[in-house]
Parts: structure tokens; C-alpha cells; sequence
């Protein structure tokens, strides 16, 4: 049996999961959501964001906030650079919107290993990792708890607390969320549309960046860590419902009590299986996901 | 849509793939580079699998994206039977391609009711849990350690492979383009342009899928069995996703829904990329490039290419 103190450390490394997952599934459905973009390359956008805390944190010395907002930025720039340089055109022509998320997809393949191996040319195959940004632990109750983790998961309740508000009160944030809904709607209200996309891509790489540079010192940097938070934020995605942003938390909640604990009780490698067995039997019953969103700008095929 | 379909049928353009394939016959009586050999061998196997692949992207357009554990599970499966049972692998590789097929039965029937991109992540996550089963099953599998598995032939030629793998190649060429010219494959075509207007016209769509992503799972197994055979040592690596993205990209640049496509481009791409090793990184990140050009200016890949100059010459 689980011993009172192991739940409560099990629970915790849970929440930590939970909240890199939430950063960047976020970012996965917002793309979806708004562009119909199902976006591969989500991971090595994570995995930037790592890299460029690494090197602004033990390369150049700089503090730990503004390595993770260095990150931030540039992650951001990334998004937008990567989006007028290759959505944009294949937007531009292509015309038949069943073919484009296929299209997509594949263009996502490409960057993805063009950016992996961009990284590899640059830095190398070797892990760069940090014992931890903040020094120090917190004992409560027993359970000693590390200062930087708590910290890795208040900056991720931060992010996606102010993000949410954005969206929701902002008039950009608004026209985010209208374009996501009804296209053609939002170009008739006079919301262009390419600024939109460029603005969605962007931020989407800023929350996975926030995500790598924020839990450095839980998962060093190397050019293919990327594949594991895309897994699970596929995992996440699906399982509320593509599109649905405000149920991420909640899915990414679900999704890492199981590996954690799955990887606890019968070892780990096996804890994939579980949520995958789980996702597979929600999505036979419930094809739209859990709390199946009814975004209609999300298309089905 | 008649008149296409007329224009299709009087333009008899010759197939690339069949001529590809006809001269690849007479390659062995003048090479005998085992180099050269082993290159040609992934080619066709490369090939074979994006001609498989094709056959449900192209057709009924559901990317099968977990497809490479479909190809590793009739490769596990034949190794297992000859290392624990001794079965003879020219038994085996027939069991590999029965399983896959059953398995893509049934991937086939958990994908009805998604489409797009629900039914590739469903198709993903079943391969994903395929590829941990056997990863961790370490007591059946060996897992990360390699399962041995006998060899075809006891030469160190290559010839031999080179043979068995082009009857392969060709039965699928011949299989997947009779079925694709069939009435069953205007049905595939219909369900994947517009599932509801099949429908109506009368096409079951639940048990034309079913049975694409059985036949391409089917031919998937046999060459899993036929990898599993030539290698001689299989790992859980033979499931990953990359493997999968490697057959997709063949089969997208190729052209989807021309079958032949997919066969050409791997003829162009792994030796290029074979040749370009040295370059390390850089050889993927041509690749990557590459990849979202197609895309973006030439989604229809080497097949639209080569109909549209087939059309300017005739015209």
C-alpha cells in the first residue's frame, strides 16, 4: 500500500506534470482551434524554450525569471517567424480546406525534424541541465517539497491564468476567440485574419517555450525531449476535446494522476499504456473527447 | 466527374512504377555491389510499405499514422514464431501479415467514427500502445535488447533478399492498383472525397474502410515479416513514430493516391539520403525542407508532376 507520504509526494510530482502539460496543450488547441493546424512540431518548440533558458541561465549568468522570459520572447518571435514563412504562403494557396489540415500536418512533420536538427548542428546531442533554479526546499507536513518545482508550477498557474484572461477580456484575445469559432464571421467584422494566425502560432510557441524553460531543471535540454510533452499533450488535447481550452487543466490533471501513479504501482514504461487504453475507450465512446466543445471553427475532417 | 474519369481512362499514361519495377528485375545479373544491393533492397521495401500507406491516405484519407507498428507486429510476430516455435520463416512471414491484417481490422473498426485528425491520432495512440506492449513486454519480446530472429537464406549475398523483396513489391504493386482501378476503389475514393454523398449513393462506408485499412495492414505485416527475416534482429525502434513519418513523407511526396508515386520516390529519397550521411544534421534538415516545400508548392507530389507533363505532351 501507498504510505501517507508518498501520496502526498506522488500527488505533488503529479500537479507538476500537470501544469507543463497544461502549457503546452494550450498552445496544441489553440492552433487546432484556430488555424486547423494539427501541430507536430509543438514539441521542438518546448524544446527551444529549453534550450534558450540553458544557455541565458547557465551560459550568461542571467536570473532565473529573466532566462524564463528571454525564453518567452524569443519563443514568441520563433512562432511568428515560423508562421509567416510557411503557414502563410501554404494558406495563401491552398483553397480546399479538407486538404489543408493533411497538408499541415505534414508541413509540421518537416519543421519538426528541421528544427531538431537545427538544434542538433548547433548544440550537440548532449544533455544540458541545471540542478535547479531556486535553490532550497520546504518541508511541510513531513514532505519536503523544492523550492523550484513550486515555483516551475506557480509560473505555469501564472501563465495560463493570465492567458485564459486574455482571451477572455481582451479585445485581441476576443478576436482570437471569434476567429476560432466562425471565420468567415470574424473577416465580415473586419478582424484580419493574418494577423490572427501569425498572433495564434506566436503565442502557442510562447506557452510551449514558457514550458521548457520553466521546468528545466525537472527535464534538461536535448534536441529530441520534445517528443514526450507532445505525446501527452496530444493525449490531453484529445481527451477534453480539440478546441476546448478552458477543460485543459483538468484533462492534464487526469492524464498525469494516471502516468504517475501507473508508473509507481507497476513500474514505469507501462504508464503510457494506461492513458493511452483511456483515451482510446473515451474516444469510442465520446468521438469529440470528454467534454466534447462544440467550436464550430473546428473542422472535422 | 465523368468527364475526368473519361479523360483518365483514354489517357493509358505508362506507369511509372511498372517500369520501375520491370527493370528492377534484370538488376541483380549486372550488379553485384552488395552496397548497391542493400540500397535497392530498402528502396522497394521503403517503397512497398508507402504504396500501402498510400493505399489509405490517398484512397479513403485517413492517415494511418500508426502505421510502422502495424509493419513491426508482423515482424515480431514471424521472429516470434521462429525463435520459440522454430516455425520456418516462409511460414512465418505469411502468420505476420494475418496478424497485422487482424489487427488493422480492428484499428479499422475503433477509426469509424473519427475523421481527419481524430482518426489518425486514434490510429497514432493504437500504434503507441502497440510499440509499449512491446517495449515493455521484456520476459516475450526481449524489449530494448533485440529479439534474434533467423535469417532467410544462409548466404551473406544479398541477392536472394533482393528477390524476395521485389515478389513482395510487385504482388502489392499489382494487388493495391487492381483494387484502386476496381469498383471497389471508386467506392474508397468516394468515401474519402465526401463520407455522407457515398452514403447516399448506397456505399457502406464502415465496411470499405474496414477492409482498406485491412489490406494496407496486411501488406504492412508481410514486409514487417520480410525486414524481420533480412535484418535478423528486431527492436521495439521498428514501431516508432519517426519510422511511420518516414513512410508517410514517401507516400505524400510521392503523390497520394497514385499507388506507383510513393514506390518512385523512395527509389529517389533513400539513396539520396543514404549518400548524404556524411553531412549529418544536415541531411535532415534538407529533408525537413524539402518536406514543407512539397507541400506548399507541389502537394500533389511526383505523380501530379508527372500527369500534368504526360498531359502537355500529348496535347
Amino acid at each position: 500500500m501507498i504510505s501517507g507520504q508518498s501520496l502526498a509526494s506522488l500527488l505533488l510530482a503529479a500537479i507538476v506534470r500537470a501544469g507543463l502539460y497544461t502549457l503546452t496543450a494550450t498552445g496544441l488547441s489553440l492552433i487546432f482551434g484556430v488555424m486547423n493546424v494539427p501541430n507536430f512540431a509543438h514539441g521542438e518548440l518546448y524544446m527551444i524554450g529549453a534550450y534558450i533558458a540553458v544557455f541565458s541561465f547557465a551560459g550568461l549568468n542571467l536570473p532565473p525569471l529573466v532566462a524564463i522570459l528571454l525564453a518567452a520572447i524569443l519563443g514568441f518571435i520563433l512562432g511568428a517567424i515560423i508562421e509567416k514563412s510557411f503557414f502563410y504562403p501554404l494558406r495563401q494557396r491552398s483553397k480546399r480546406r479538407k486538404i489543408w489540415i493533411m497538408n499541415t500536418f505534414l508541413v509540421t512533420v518537416g519543421l519538426s525534424l528541421l528544427l531538431k536538427n537545427l538544434i542538433q548542428a548547433i548544440a550537440g546531442t548532449k544533455y544540458r541541465g541545471i540542478d535547479s533554479y531556486w535553490q532550497g526546499g520546504l518541508k511541510v507536513a513531513g514532505i519536503s517539497i523544492s523550492v523550484d518545482r513550486l515555483v516551475g508550477v506557480a509560473i505555469a498557474a501564472v501563465v495560463v491564468l493570465a492567458f485564459w484572461l486574455f482571451l477572455q477580456k481582451t479585445t485581441i484575445g476576443k478576436a482570437i476567440r471569434a476567429t476560432a469559432q466562425d471565420e468567415t464571421g470574424a473577416k465580415v467584422v473586419g478582424i484580419d485574419l493574418n494577423n490572427i494566425h501569425t498572433l495564434t502560432f506566436a503565442l502557442s510557441a510562447m506557452l510551449a517555450s514558457i514550458a521548457g524553460a520553466s521546468l528545466l531543471s525537472l527535464n534538461p535540454a536535448y534536441p529530441t525531449m520534445g517528443l514526450m510533452p507532445l505525446f501527452s499533450s496530444w493525449f490531453v488535447v484529445i481527451l477534453v476535446g480539440l478546441g476546448n481550452i478552458a477543460s485543459i487543466p483538468v484533462g492534464a490533471l487526469i492524464i498525469s494522476l494516471i502516468e504517475t501513479f501507473a508508473a509507481y504501482s507497476v513500474g514505469s514504461g507501462w504508464q503510457r499504456l494506461f492513458s493511452l487504453a483511456l483515451i482510446i475507450i473515451i474516444l469510442l465512446f465520446k468521438p469529440r473527447g470528454l467534454f466534447g466543445s462544440d467550436v464550430k471553427g473546428v473542422w472535422e475532417r | 466527374m465523368t468527364k475526368y474519369l473519361e479523360q483518365f481512362k483514354s489517357s493509358k499514361f505508362a506507369n511509372p512504377g511498372l517500369i520501375l519495377l520491370f527493370i528492377l528485375a534484370f538488376v541483380p545479373l549486372f550488379i553485384s555491389d552488395q552496397f548497391i544491393l542493400q540500397l535497392l533492397i530498402s528502396a522497394l521495401l521503403f517503397g512497398t510499405l508507402a504504396m500501402a500507406f498510400d493505399f489509405t491516405v490517398g484512397f479513403i484519407n485517413v492517415v494511418n499514422f500508426g502505421f510502422a507498428a502495424f509493419w513491426g507486429a508482423g515482424g515480431y510476430t514471424s521472429a516470434l514464431l521462429a525463435s520459440k516455435l522454430g516455425v520456418s520463416p516462409w511460414i512465418g512471414i505469411f502468420a505476420g501479415l494475418f496478424f497485422s491484417a487482424v489487427l488493422g481490422f480492428l484499428v479499422g473498426l475503433l477509426t469509424l467514427r473519427l475523421h481527419g485528425i481524430f482518426a489518425a491520432v486514434m490510429a497514432w495512440f493504437t500504434g503507441l500502445g502497440l510499440m509499449s506492449i512491446v517495449t515493455n513486454w521484456t520476459s516475450f519480446t526481449r524489449g530494448p535488447l533485440g529479439l534474434m530472429s533467423p535469417m532467410f537464406f544462409d548466404t551473406m549475398d544479398r541477392g536472394p533478399y533482393f528477390y524476395v523483396v521485389l515478389v513482395m513489391a510487385i504482388f502489392s504493386f499489382f494487388a493495391l492498383l487492381a483494387i484502386a482501378n476496381s469498383r471497389i476503389g471508386l467506392f474508397f475514393k468516394a468515401i474519402g472525397q465526401d463520407e455522407e454523398a457515398a452514403k447516399a449513393s448506397g456505399v457502406n462506408p464502415t465496411w470499405y474502410r474496414v477492409l482498406n485499412f485491412t489490406i494496407s495492414t496486411a501488406i504492412a505485416g508481410l514486409l514487417g515479416g520480410f525486414y524481420a527475416h533480412y535484418i535478423g534482429i528486431l527492436t521495439p525502434d521498428v514501431m516508432k513514430t519517426s519510422q511511420t513519418i518516414e513512410i508517410m513523407a514517401l507516400a505524400y511526396v510521392g503523390g497520394r493516391g497514385s499507388i506507383w508515386g510513393p514506390l518512385v520516390a523512395a527509389f529517389f529519397f533513400i539513396p539520396v539520403l543514404t549518400y548524404l550521411q556524411p553531412l549529418m544534421e544536415i541531411r535532415l534538415i534538407i529533408y525537413g525542407l524539402v518536406l514543407i516545400g512539397v507541400m506548399i508548392f507541389y502537394p500533389g507530389g511526383i505523380s501530379a508532376l508527372y500527369r500534368n507533363l504526360w498531359d502537355r505532351v500529348k496535347a
